[in-house]
């Protein structure tokens, strides 16, 4: 098996790992492939290490996690901003409500797509700033304090946010099972 | 909400998004990530970042940077030219910029900080207020 084999290999070996690391993190696929590519651009520079290193897969999702929490930083300041102006300042739930309704709009051509399609899609729905300590907890099982620390943010937002994340989850669930 | 329902929620969340079904890749992924690693390959190994070329190479880089540093710093005896040119510089020096040069850099370091009180006045006007409002 030639070299350019066993990296093919490599990377239909873990592809849809990265590729879902990526895409729960952006919430959008071709941004999530751009990441995952660059995932494996890195790996490459690094393919004598890595191939039949059992180690492997932690490297790419390590890294697949940072490149795409790079790219999210590269915007996420702008995005706070804008997105804050489009919040109730009162509530806070406008958000929520939104997302609801754009939910609603997206499930009800799509009746025969099944619950868990729709959760997905609801993550990817959610803003950055509640995605991603979601993603974070519950996907990549980091705590409360690490998340903190790996976005730069206090660890009251970063509870607050995963809560808000929640419950909007809990909301399309709910609307689901109302179905 | 009381802590018992935040951890019911949490429960309930979670149980949900464990079975979600990892999302697979695009099709087209695989072929974008071969024709770039093809493309990486045929690219001379001296384009890619210093730390991707080979070890040699890396060592006989550092060599030369040490040997022109060391030429530079002992140069033992400059062309004619290169002497004129360092006297003028020299003068120049002397005459128009050492004697402003405490004014110049008060001035920068001014310019410095007000940058860095603009950026933080910036940061807290735009970020961290809509921050505290969530």
């Amino acid at each position: 098996m030639t070299n350019a084999e066993s990296f093919e290999a490599f990377v239909r070996r873990y592809q849809d790992m990265v590729f879902a690391t990526a895409v729960r993190l952006l919430g959008n696929p071709a941004d999530a492939e751009d990441a995952a590519q660059t995932v494996f651009l890195r790996a490459f520079e690094r393919y004598a290490q890595l191939a039949g290193n059992p180690a492997a897969g932690g490297w790419l999702k390590t890294t697949a996690r940072n490149v795409s929490l790079n790219h999210l930083s590269r915007y996420r300041a702008r995005w706070r901003f804008f997105s804050e102006m489009d919040a109730d300042r009162e509530t806070g739930e406008r958000y929520e409500d939104g997302l609801e309704s754009q939910v609603s709009r997206a499930i009800e051509p799509l009746d025969d797509l099944d619950r868990r399609h729709r959760l997905e899609q609801a993550i990817h729905r959610l803003p950055d700033a509640q995605r991603v300590p979601l993603v974070l907890f519950h996907f990549e099982e980091l705590g409360y304090d690490e998340i903190a620390r790996v976005l730069g943010v206090s660890l009251a937002k970063v509870k607050t946010d995963i809560h808000r994340a929640r419950q909007a989850l809990r909301r399309v669930l709910t609307d689901d099972d109302a179905r | 909400m009381t802590p018992d329902n935040e951890s019911e929620l949490e429960r309930i969340v979670a149980a949900e998004l464990r079975q979600l079904p990892l999302p697979r890749a695009p099709e087209t992924l695989l072929p974008r990530v071969m024709q770039a690693v093809e493309a990486a390959g045929e690219r001379a190994w001296y384009a890619g970042p210093w730390l991707t070329w080979p070890v040699a190479a890396q060592l006989a880089s550092i060599a030369i940077v040490a040997v022109l540093a060391y030429a530079g710093w002992r140069v033992p005896h400059a062309p004619p030219s290169v002497v004129a040119a360092m006297s003028t510089a020299r003068v120049l020096w002397e005459a128009l910029i050492q004697p402003l040069l405490p004014y110049l850099v008060a001035v920068m370091v001014l310019m410095g900080l007000a940058c860095v009180v603009f950026g933080a006045a910036l940061n807290y006007v735009l970020l961290e207020r809509v921050e505290q409002r969530r």
